[in-house]
């Protein structure tokens, strides 16, 4: 239990205001030394900000990273995510039932490890992966496994980050000098933590332009020129969302969405901890667009090292006059501070976001009222993702046109195109919009790993499509993805080869959504479930072919009624997969079938206590 | 537009509409049914359960109690599409919960149960898992809850913090692990609940419920009539509610009345007395230390000798009046008269609170 003077100092440090919940149960936890905020401290934080228990725990109950339950000094999660899942999640948690007898939920008898399982820590090219309190390692073997629990036996918990060098922003960049290199251009050569390195680079030039030559219209005409569309996924023209935010005498608010969930992606942490001032610029650009003076970057909370990096370089913006008052003498005034995301896949949703920010559980909002007219405590908020706003300050400073001149007419720029799976070569890419999955295996993966044949590609992330070969040739930007029925989603493209079992990896992606569903619309809530459930039958082959009726049934019934994006869409992955491997599921109905790789899934996951 | 008027189509036929109405507050105004669960006139929209869904345009499909009204907008309340997804959202919840009306207080007033027969939804009889939540019975002197009947509309969490403001529930939870909460508790009894009764009366199913109801009668066997609350000052239009026995089981906030649907504690619990055995319904005269009954002229005349000798031997002013709040106004003016007029002091006074 943490003592009542401890609590009000946390409280004092933050602030009283319940939209800094997040960042004070983040000091709580690790205060006690448990990873836990129990009863007791969530009872004493509700009277010393003086807002309903019922408030602060509601709140701690959304957020996986949170638990009221003691754990460990350590806290030890393995993300079960797909990309993960293929490359071998299931052997990590082996290993640690066998060197520290633990498994999911339980702490080891010295008390120093607990283990849990979560989803995607945003380090794919590097999975499996996990994350020791704040410590994100990839690439795990038996040998790396022991080599770290052993390290950690004789380390204190620490709040600063101190992750593997393998998931360091320069070490996930395939760099074979084939790339179209824009948004990448600057890792590894700019220093992360150096404004005046970035400055050096070119750095700020596209503000100091903006506010130099252009009126805020002006800046929105230019971003709509460019064609730059939102790179979180929707692929909505970011000029035209910056028009839309309402004007006036009001406060207005410039929100980044860098919450990165979608299993698969990691460009976005690659951008902040590898070149966040790019970010800081576009943010400031949008500022002055769109007449907002306060900046938020909501944050992933697993993404500690992302955030020690913006923090360090907000204030050595602040320091150099980038941010805060009458910037380089305009007249125009931007802040940027940063928000904590406490795992929570859904927030990744603009609307769900924005009440996330603001202290609440992260349940989407309906729409209307979109953000731009009420967002961010109901004021007029612009929300874009994280590449989306690295693109604007070239686009500022070198102009549309220059920025068209590379993709499709209406999906101009570069894309980041995330690779993960089994493929020779795994990390981030720029290339031209509407690169092809035939080029991005062969030229970037460099082939399939240990010569095993292609089986499929989950492209844009767990709620996008599965494309088999005949999609090879596909060119992946935003629209030609749509129309051929999938998506471009955040730009994952994770390989499976014939190793993988198309059910059981299914099976982990509707784990996947009944995990990550807020709960709060019949349709997702109970469908997810469902669909979860309806997977699982056929991995243990209980199930009959008319299962599969009733999947597609129920996934259409969640895509046309549920409330966000999340519930619309586990209908794609299931569609698609089935597309290509609706034999696969079939044999799966005969329970004399064999397949090892749900046989494991089954003892790993779905065995011992609540399955 | 100039004069705030919208003008729309719903089911071919033209309607016309506030300005800033929801597509549901224009239909239920042009005397259009759409079905709502979360949804509820008193509190903030939700638009989480999905039922009120339409069809606008011919293409979009959108929850009617957040969709604002457009100038020439067409909208289906119930075509074959729209019937085939409220039939999946009522299988669903169906699925989720317990939902057994055999034993449940709401039989007759429950909103799932008039859903599930109007689109003729009956149990499944699937396989799906159901998470077994909350039974809280005992705990509250007030409320009871069963959550396996609960169907998490969250018109319970924004009664409390919207109406009672007293911010006691809240979803705890995510997914399909998403339950209620009472403060950090998970018993009613041991949260700073103030059984007020918003929630219960909010609630569309028998997910919560009144205990002093509880194997008395169901919402169907129940018969209301309307009173006013003997209680305080503000006069609280009550419904009350009898079963077959004649027995007083349920209060409920009368809408019409000032209180707008609204009681305390002791509005809604606070009716006990009525049916008590305890309670007075002939006079006592206390003979040789115990009390006896007697009849009303027995009684009166020694009141009358007791209250003369007293006023001969120590002045009209050794006598007071004390008189009660739960009296009516002319019971009370009454008193006041008898006691300056009859007995010619002035000592009067009223406990005027309660």
């Amino acid at each position: 239990m943490i003592l009542v003077n401890d609590i009000q100092n946390v409280v004092d440090k933050w602030g009283n205001d319940s939209e800094n919940l997040m960042l004070i149960m983040r000091e709580l936890e690790t205060k006690s030394g448990k990873n836990q905020v129990d009863k007791d401290t969530l009872q004493t934080l509700a009277a010393v900000m003086n807002i309903p228990e019922s408030t602060v725990s509601g709140f701690v109950d959304f957020y996986t990273m949170f638990k009221k339950h003691p754990r460990a000094k350590f806290l030890i999660r393995v993300s079960k995510s797909g990309p993960d899942h293929i490359m071998g999640a299931r052997d990590v948690f082996d290993f640690i039932e066998e060197y520290l007898g633990i498994k999911p939920g339980e702490t080891t008898a010295d008390g120093v490890f607990h283990l849990e399982a979560c989803e995607c820590l945003g380090v794919s090219s590097v999975a499996p992966a996990m994350m020791i309190n704040y410590d994100i390692h990839g690439n795990l073997n038996r040998e790396s496994l022991k080599k770290i629990f052993d390290a950690y036996r004789k380390k204190e918990p620490s709040f600063k980050s101190d992750c593997g060098p393998e998931t360091y922003a320069d070490a996930c960049i395939i760099d074979n000098g084939k790339q179209t290199k824009r948004l990448l251009a600057a890792i590894g050569t700019v220093k992360a933590e150096s404004i005046d390195s970035y400055v050096q680079n070119g750095g700020y030039a596209g503000l100091k332009k903006t506010l130099k030559e252009c009126k805020p219209e002006d800046v929105i005409t230019v971003v709509k020129d460019s064609g730059l569309r939102g790179r979180g996924g929707a692929g909505f023209p970011a000029g035209m969302k910056w028009s839309f935010v309402t004007k006036g005498d009001m406060q207005k608010y410039v929100i980044c969405n860098a919450d990165e969930g979608e299993p698969g992606t990691f460009k976005d942490r690659i951008l902040m901890e590898g070149n966040p001032h790019a970010v800081i610029e576009g943010m400031a650009i949008c500022g002055y667009a769109i007449d907002a003076s306060i900046g938020y970057i909501y944050v992933r909370g697993e993404f500690r090292k992302s955030i020690e990096l913006l923090q360090n370089a907000i204030d050595q913006a602040r320091a150099k006059g980038m941010l805060g008052r009458n910037i380089l003498g305009s007249g125009f005034d931007f802040d940027l501070f940063i928000k904590e995301g406490g795992g929570a896949y859904v927030c990744g949703e603009e609307t769900s976001l924005i009440n996330s920010m603001e202290g609440e559980r992260g349940y989407p909002r309906f729409k209307p009222p979109f953000p731009g007219g009420a967002g961010f405590k109901n004021l007029p908020s612009n929300v874009n993702n994280v590449e989306t706003f690295a693109s604007v300050p070239m686009i500022m400073e070198r102009g549309a046109d220059w920025y068209k001149e590379i993709g499709p007419t209406n999906c101009s720029g570069t894309k980041l195109y995330c690779l993960s799976g089994k493929m020779k070569n795994t990390g981030l890419i720029e290339m031209p919009m509407g690169t092809t999955l035939r080029e991005i295996i062969n030229d970037f993966g460099g082939g399939m790993k240990g010569g095993k044949k292609f089986k499929f590609a989950h492209v844009g992330g767990s709620a996008g499509g599965i494309l088999g070969e005949d999609l090879m040739d596909l060119p992946l930007d935003i629209d030609q993805t749509t129309k051929a029925g999938v998506t471009l989603g955040s730009g994952v493209v994770l390989v499976a080869d014939e190793d993988t079992c198309a059910v059981d990896y299914l099976l982990q992606i509707m784990s996947f959504f009944e995990h990550e569903s807020c709960g709060q619309c019949v349709p997702c809530r109970v469908g997810t479930s469902q669909l979860h459930h309806i997977l699982k039958k056929f991995a243990n082959r209980t199930a009959k072919k008319e299962d599969l009726d009733v999947l597609i049934k129920k996934a259409t019934l969640m895509q046309k009624a549920s409330l966000c994006a999340l519930g619309q869409s586990p209908i794609l992955p299931i569609r698609t997969m089935l597309k290509y491997f609706k034999d696969e599921f079939i044999r799966h109905c005969d329970p004399g079938y064999s397949c090892p790789e749900c046989d494991r899934s089954l003892k790993r996951y779905y065995s011992g206590a609540g399955h | 537009m100039g004069n705030g008027n919208i003008t729309l189509t719903i089911n071919g036929e033209e309607v016309t509409a506030q300005k800033g109405q929801t597509i549901l507050e224009a239909a239920r105004g042009n005397g259009i049914f759409i079905p709502t669960l979360c949804y509820h006139q008193k509190i903030s929209k939700t638009g989480a359960c999905r039922i009120c869904v339409v069809k606008i345009n011919d293409r979009m499909i959108k929850t009617s109690c957040t969709e604002p009204v457009t100038e020439g907008m067409k909208v289906e309340t119930e075509d074959e599409e729209i019937v085939e997804i409220r039939k999946g959202i009522l299988e669903l919840l169906l699925a989720e919960g317990d939902h057994n009306c055999l034993y449940c207080d709401a039989n007759g007033d429950c909103e799932l149960q008039s859903l599930c027969y109007r689109y003729g939804i009956e149990p499944s009889g699937s396989d799906f898992p159901k998470n077994t939540r909350e039974i809280d019975y005992d705990s509250s002197y007030g409320l009871k809850r069963n959550e396996n009947r609960c169907i998490l509309c969250g018109r319970c969490v924004k009664a409390c913090a919207e109406i009672q403001v007293k911010n006691v529930w809240s979803f705890a939870g995510r997914g399909s692990h998403a339950h209620l909460t009472s403060d950090i508790s998970e018993k009613i009894g041991d949260s700073s609940c103030v059984a007020c009764g918003t929630c219960v009366q909010m609630c569309p199913t028998g997910a919560l419920s009144f205990q002093q109801v509880l194997g008395k009668g169901q919402a169907w066997e129940l018969t209301k009539s309307s009173s006013i609350c003997i209680y305080c000052g503000v006069g609280c239009k009550i419904d009350f509610y009898t079963n077959r026995e004649g027995q007083l089981v349920k209060a409920l906030g009368c809408d019409d009345g000032p209180n707008n649907g609204h009681l305390c504690v002791k509005g809604r619990f606070g009716f006990d007395f009525v049916q008590s055995d305890k309670r007075l319904k002939k006079p006592l005269i206390r003979k040789n230390g115990n009390l006896e009954e007697a009849s009303w002229d027995e009684a009166l005349d020694l009141v009358v000798s007791k209250f003369s000798g007293y006023k001969e031997k120590n002045g009209p002013d050794s006598i007071m009046s004390f008189s009660s709040a739960k009296c009516t106004n002319e019971e009370n003016y009454l008193l006041q008269k008898f006691m300056r007029a009859v007995i010619g002091t002035n000592n009067v006074d009223h406990c005027a609170r309660l």
